[in-house]
């Protein structure tokens, strides 16, 4: 309410007639496209609900669309094992409808979910309340966090998003900008390093791909020997999705780690 | 008969078209000449003996059929206009920059099922449209558009046209209640509650310009406007204008007062019954009544047809007689000149014009220049044309501001909207109304000219 009666229409119909000779947002798509990069898919991220449950349904359709493959489902089971896929591949079915009534808003038990606990975000707020709320002092809040937590989860990332009014990206790439903040539990980070590890190097994938492009047979079982784990992934997911039953696929990049932790923007999931 | 079917067969599409429609106008040709010569002298003498009645009856048929136009030109504005405002685009497929759009919902409605519920009451269902529509042409019988251009020139036109303006609330009643449906008549109702409140600040606010200006009649209240724009009634009825425009946006149920219509809430309200044409002409009317009264209140407030400034009379004085044999050959003459004229710059300046492209942009320049020309010279010739410019410029401006507070304001609450009308439009109307009168006496008594 301001003090002048009549002055909120004034500005009202002032906004709209400054809208009136602004420049249009339509695209007249079939005769003129929006100017974007060619390899432009969106923003690859996962996200989270207002719970801070994930919101992928592992429906597989951005995996089946990505043309480079570098997305692909997965995560670690409670035994601390990794998988390339979540769950036995007999339930993606159900697993898909159940995620169609969550979305409708009713809650639903979901053994694979089960997993991810929610965060405690009571000790953040002492922190957020202790700094202040103020953004200024974001490096102070997020090396609190991370001594509170033992790494930066996404839903506190968020949290302070909303308490200090800065932006995520901002946070987020204050966060990326120091070494000594993380993003993934020490332990995680581990299991994904010894992974590495334990995958035979790209040069052996190069020479193996040259040489059945050379038209030779097989020279590869120094290779498959060399790479347990990643032949067993591999055959893992020929048997899930049954499409390309091949040896180990060359370069599969890092899994979504974000599947455990809760979105970790894209760009993990493709460092590889 | 095989004859006519193998020569018929035989015919062109041309030949066939031609074949019925030539000698159908070579009959009604004959057919009306002969009429004409029978009874032509006792028609035009019924005509002149009568010749009121035949202007009533002329005016009430020339505005039926100039509101078409006009509604669709609202229509395709208010796409246009409130597009424009959402930063879109609008309509742009249909017809050179979407112009035709406004006809595509005319044609839809003209094809739909003509729909009677069960038990509404047939009569009253199938006039309700009738009388809302009506009474939009009526009361716009008395509105000045030009100098001479008018339906009726009644000394008691303001009172005229509020009174059967009034009516339409009768319309609105009758197509609630006849359509047997109790959320049909109870949106009836609410319209009617809305427009009958509405229009007592509506007639009142008027009260204190009748007074000024010592007559209904809206020719002479045009008249008393003319001048430099600083004689309108604009600048000495402030507070009237205010009021006046308000109250004519819920009369005409227009944004944010659109109760009777809101059709993103309670469906039309008392057109929720109704299909194809019928509702059409409630859809219709709405779109001439915001015409209507954009045009009263130009005539009222803002000077009608007179120019915002005391243009110097300039009469051409052209005299086709005065040129003789010269005329023939100017009418001869001027077009191939000025298209060659025209056409040159473009065939010169661009390598790439063929000739007959760079002739076909010069004829139709020479048509732009000339079609200006004559505008030009007939709104200088006559009065009328010049009278008919300025009170369709400034009521199509008010129309522009209708579309844009719909393109602004969200619609208000039942009891705001009646709160508002009886709290403070009615009180600032009555206010406006002692002002008047009390400066009005006061004047006189300093004047010393008895009351």
């Amino acid at each position: 309410m301001s003090l002048v009666p009549g002055l909120g229409i004034v500005r009202g119909m002032s906004l709209t007639l400054r809208r009136f000779f602004e420049p249009k947002a339509t695209v007249h798509y079939p005769e003129v496209k929006a100017d974007v990069a060619a390899k432009f898919r969106g923003r690859l991220q996962l996200l989270l609900d207002e719970h801070g449950a994930l919101k992928c349904e592992t429906c597989f359709q951005c995996a089946q669309a990505c043309p480079i493959e570098c997305i692909d489902m997965g995560g670690m089971d409670t035994k601390g094992r990794f998988h390339v896929h979540w769950g036995p591949p007999e339930t993606y079915g159900e697993r898909r409808e159940e995620s169609a009534i969550r979305r409708s808003g009713r809650t639903v038990p979901d053994p694979a979910f089960a997993s991810f606990s929610p965060e405690d975000l009571s000790p953040l707020e002492d922190i957020l309340d202790r700094c202040d709320h103020d953004p200024k002092r974001l490096l102070e809040i997020l090396e609190a966090t991370q001594a509170a937590y033992g790494f930066l989860p996404v839903a506190a990332i968020k949290t302070i998003s909303q308490g200090t009014g800065a932006w995520y990206a901002m946070i987020y790439g204050t966060a990326t900008y120091f070494g000594h903040l993380r993003f993934e539990s020490p332990q995680a980070e581990a299991q994904v390093r010894a992974m590495a590890e334990r995958r035979p190097s790209e040069a052996s994938y190069l020479d193996r791909l040259g040489a059945s492009l050379a038209g030779q047979s097989v020279a590869g079982e120094s290779a498959g020997a060399s790479a347990p784990g990643a032949a067993a992934a591999g055959s893992s997911r020929a048997r899930a999705t049954g499409a390309r039953p091949t040896g180990p696929r060359p370069t599969r990049a890092a899994p979504a780690r974000g599947a455990r932790k809760g979105g970790t923007p894209g760009s993990r999931a493709s460092e590889s | 008969m095989t004859a006519i079917s193998r020569t018929w067969d035989q015919l062109t599409l041309p030949g066939k078209f031609l074949a019925v429609v030539v000698p159908l106008l070579l009959f009604l040709t004959a057919g009306g000449v002969i009429t004409i010569l029978l009874f032509g002298g006792i028609v035009w003498q019924a005509i002149l003996d009568h010749l009121e009645i035949v202007r009533l009856l002329v005016a009430a048929l020339a505005l039926v059929l100039i509101f078409i136009p006009f509604a669709f030109v609202i229509i395709y504005m208010e796409l246009k206009v409130i597009a424009r405002m959402n930063l879109r685009i609008g309509p742009d497929r249909v017809g050179p920059w979407g112009t035709l759009m406004s006809l595509v919902p005319g044609l839809k409605v003209l094809t739909k099922e003509d729909f009677i519920p069960t038990r509404a009451d047939p009569l009253v269902f199938t006039w309700a449209p009738v009388v809302v529509f009506a009474t939009s042409v009526m009361s716009a019988l008395v509105l000045p558009f030009a100098p001479g251009l008018y339906g009726q020139d009644l000394n008691i036109g303001l009172l005229y046209f509020f009174a059967v303006g009034g009516m339409a609330v009768v319309g609105l009643l009758m197509g609630g209640w006849a359509s047997f449906n109790k959320y049909s008549l109870l949106g009836g109702l609410r319209s009617a509650a809305q427009i009958v409140s509405y229009e007592i600040p509506l007639t009142l606010s008027v009260v204190g310009l009748i007074i000024l200006a010592g007559t209904m009649s809206l020719n002479q209240i045009v008249e008393q406007q003319s001048g430099w724009f600083t004689s309108w009634y604009v600048f000495r009825q402030p507070l009237a204008f205010v009021i006046f425009f308000i109250a004519a946006t819920a009369e005409a149920n227009r944004t944010p007062f659109d109760l009777t219509e809101a059709d993103s809430e309670i469906v039309a309200g008392f057109a929720t019954e109704y299909s194809g044409m019928r509702f059409g002409f409630f859809f219709f009317a709405e779109y001439v009544n915001v015409f209507i009264v954009s045009a009263l209140t130009t005539v009222l407030f803002l000077g009608g047809w007179n120019a915002p400034i005391d243009l110097p009379h300039v009469a051409i004085a052209l005299d086709p007689g005065a040129y003789g044999l010269g005329l023939l050959f100017f009418v001869l003459l001027v077009p191939v000149i000025g298209t060659l004229v025209l056409a040159a710059p473009v065939y010169l300046l661009r390598s790439q014009t063929r000739w007959w492209v760079a002739l076909i942009i010069g004829f139709v320049l020479f048509n732009v220049v000339a079609a200006g020309l004559t505008f030009l010279w007939a709104y200088v010739s006559f009065d009328f044309v010049a009278g008919l410019v300025w009170l369709l410029g400034k009521a199509f401006a008010l129309v522009f501001v209708f579309v844009w507070m719909r393109g602004t304001l969200p619609r208000v609450r039942i009891d705001q909207l009646m709160g508002f009308a009886w709290k403070w439009l009615l009180p600032a109307a009555l206010l406006n109304l002692f002002v008047t009168a009390a400066a009005v006496i006061a004047v006189d008594a300093l004047k010393g000219t008895p009351l």
